[in-house]
């Protein structure tokens, strides 16, 4: 008997005519990494945002640690252990590095606008762990001494890290991952999937969707295949990489 | 350099409190109580600007809780004969309350809309405050509002009441100074730069701005119960939807994401209004123009762009210096 983290039994998005998943059922192992690959469009954003709650699904179940979240909203999602970056990276502006990490932490804190504006020992105390715990997500991706930097002033590969820490400080259990290597380059990508690694040594399960097959093949232990909104295959990455369905998507079915 | 820019600071601030507290004893009624309005439009402003400049969130309806605030506190004082310490925090719940019951539906709203179902919002409630004559004496106002006093101690001079304002003005800083640098104000600026990234760190987005609206509605009937009971009078007329486009105009003077260029902001328009309020409609010009060029050239507000130049001053000066004694 397997430990799932994740279930999706049926899962449907339609916009209108547009499906845009299709009655996906999938299991994800907890404590693995697993890569959802497939053709632009094929929906992967999609399940992406249906699994964080920031699509109602046409219908189909969703299934976190052996609880319904349907009718969960997305912040609730957060508290409940699921945590995510997007291929947009969106960095909160006018804040530091730090900052954005420490907003990381609010699903893990509580004061609101009287405990801050009457400033009680509590209030001192959350904030200094806040400090403190952004701080080690920050040097975990490597980034400790760019703390007061302004966050939009980091280059391109560096704000995408930021915003893994930033997702890290809600303490996840599952961590989605939108295209965390598109844009980087090798080195960058060699250090992305060693911080996969630590990652996954923290006890967390991360799924990512990544268009660069080295990596998935590098660093994925599962991967899922989605074509049309439609799970294709799934199976290690040398299964994929032999399955013949996955080949005649990825070229077209002519070409068989 | 960012440590050197907060000793700055705390010596400009240490410097302003320092003229303020000692401005009424220059003796000069007539701008005491020009100060004395200052303060009252900076209450205002600074919570218009934790609204637009930190969240993100316009509101071209604010009037309408100021009004709300000076209703309350006038009807319910000059009528009923209450306590103004009783009123003033029955305006200010009540004005929370109604803030927060509006607040539901109308951020449903973005950008545009929102400032359109603001707009909306100030109208009405400016409209109630006219026509619900029975309450609120309608066009002609209700005359007759106690003044406050503490036993035996009445705010009943400018020089007095300056201190109060002033005081309460002091304290909304630092309410606001604090909720900006916690975890609250973090969530704050966060739904300015992204309410999709927001929801990811778990931010309940809609939340947040209901409660930024509510306490800057509670900052501005606390605003109001202030005017009226310095004034000893209300009608509608200070509370109408011009008056809603001033206070945008003194947060964007001020720099939206500032709240102590708010009260810049506001002593800038009280200025204005004062000098150039003997030709007419020169003043809704000149407020306009300034919009216009602060939006332009210093997108971040009057105050922190006179800063910009100075720091583009002082580098251009330190690059001439070096290329003088590199030669």
């Amino acid at each position: 008997m397997k430990d799932y983290i994740l279930s999706l039994r049926n899962l449907r998005k339609a916009f209108g005519g547009v499906v845009a998943v299709a009655d996906v059922s999938l299991d994800i192992e907890a404590n693995k990494i697993v890569a959802v690959i497939g053709p632009n469009g094929a929906g992967k954003t999609t399940l992406f945002n249906l699994i964080t709650g920031y699509y109602v699904p046409t219908r189909g179940e969703i299934w976190f640690q052996n609880k319904l979240i349907n009718s969960v909203s997305a912040p609730k999602r957060v508290e409940m252990g699921i945590a995510r970056t997007f291929q947009h990276i969106l960095l909160f502006s006018h804040m530091t590095v730090l900052e954005n990490v420490m907003t990381g932490r609010h699903s893990r804190s509580h004061a609101g606008f009287i405990e801050a504006a009457l400033r009680l020992p509590r209030f001192h105390r959350e904030e200094e762990s806040i400090t403190l715990e952004a701080t080690r997500y920050l040097n975990l991706v490597g980034l400790g001494q760019y703390a007061r930097q302004e966050a939009l002033s980091m280059p391109y590969g560096q704000q995408k890290l930021i915003a893994i820490a930033r997702a890290l400080a809600s303490e996840p259990k599952l961590l989605l991952l939108d295209e965390p290597g598109a844009g980087l380059n090798t080195m960058e990508k060699k250090d992305l999937s060693d911080l996969l690694h630590r990652i996954k040594e923290l006890g967390i399960t991360v799924v990512l969707v990544e268009h660069d097959m080295d990596m998935v093949m590098k660093v994925a232990e599962w991967v899922i295949v989605l074509d049309v909104g439609r799970k294709l295959a799934e199976g290690t990455a040398a299964q994929i990489q032999r399955d013949e369905k996955v080949i005649a998507a990825y070229l077209g079915e002519d070409d068989l | 350099m960012a440590g050197k820019l907060f000793k700055w600071q705390y010596l400009i601030i240490a410097l302003i409190a320092a003229g303020l507290i000692l401005l009424p004893f220059s003796g000069d009624i007539y701008y005491t109580s020009i100060m004395v309005i200052i303060a009252i439009y900076s209450m205002l402003t600074i919570g218009l600007c934790l609204l637009m400049g930190y969240t993100g969130q316009i509101s071209l309806g604010h009037a309408a809780f100021y009004g709300t605030g000076a209703f309350i506190s006038a009807i319910t004082t000059a009528k009923y004969g209450w306590s103004p310490w009783l009123a003033m925090p029955v305006a200010a719940i009540s004005t929370a309350a109604i803030a927060y019951f509006i607040g539901l539906p109308i951020f449903r709203l973005r950008g545009n809309y929102l400032a359109m179902g603001t707009l909306g919002m100030g109208i009405i409630i400016w409209v109630l405050f006219n026509e619900l004559d029975q309450f609120t004496g309608g066009p002609s106002g209700l005359p007759g509002v106690p003044g406050l006093s503490i036993g035996g101690f009445a705010f009943d001079t400018d020089f007095r009441y300056y201190y109060l304002v002033w005081g309460v003005c002091a304290v909304m800083l630092i309410i606001s100074y604090n909720i900006i640098h916690s975890r609250s104000g973090r969530a704050l600026r966060a739904i300015h730069g992204s309410e999709a990234a927001s929801e990811a760190v778990g931010i309940n987005v809609s939340q947040f701005k209901i409660q930024v609206f509510v306490l800057s509605a509670v900052f501005a009937s606390i605003a109001g119960s202030l005017y009226v009971h310095y004034l000893a009078y209300v009608s509608p007329s200070p509370f109408d939807f011009m008056f809603s486009i001033k206070l945008v105009v003194m947060a964007v003077i001020g720099g939206l994401a500032n709240i102590w260029g708010a009260v810049f902001g506001a002593g800038a328009v009280v200025m204005i209004d004062q000098h150039l309020g003997t030709f007419g409609e020169l003043d809704t010009i000149l407020f306009g123009l300034i919009l216009i060029l602060v939006m332009i050239f210093m997108s971040h507000g009057l105050i922190p762009g006179i800063g910009d130049l100075y720091e583009k001053w002082r580098t251009r000066r330190a690059k001439a210096q070096d290329a003088l004694s590199s030669k």
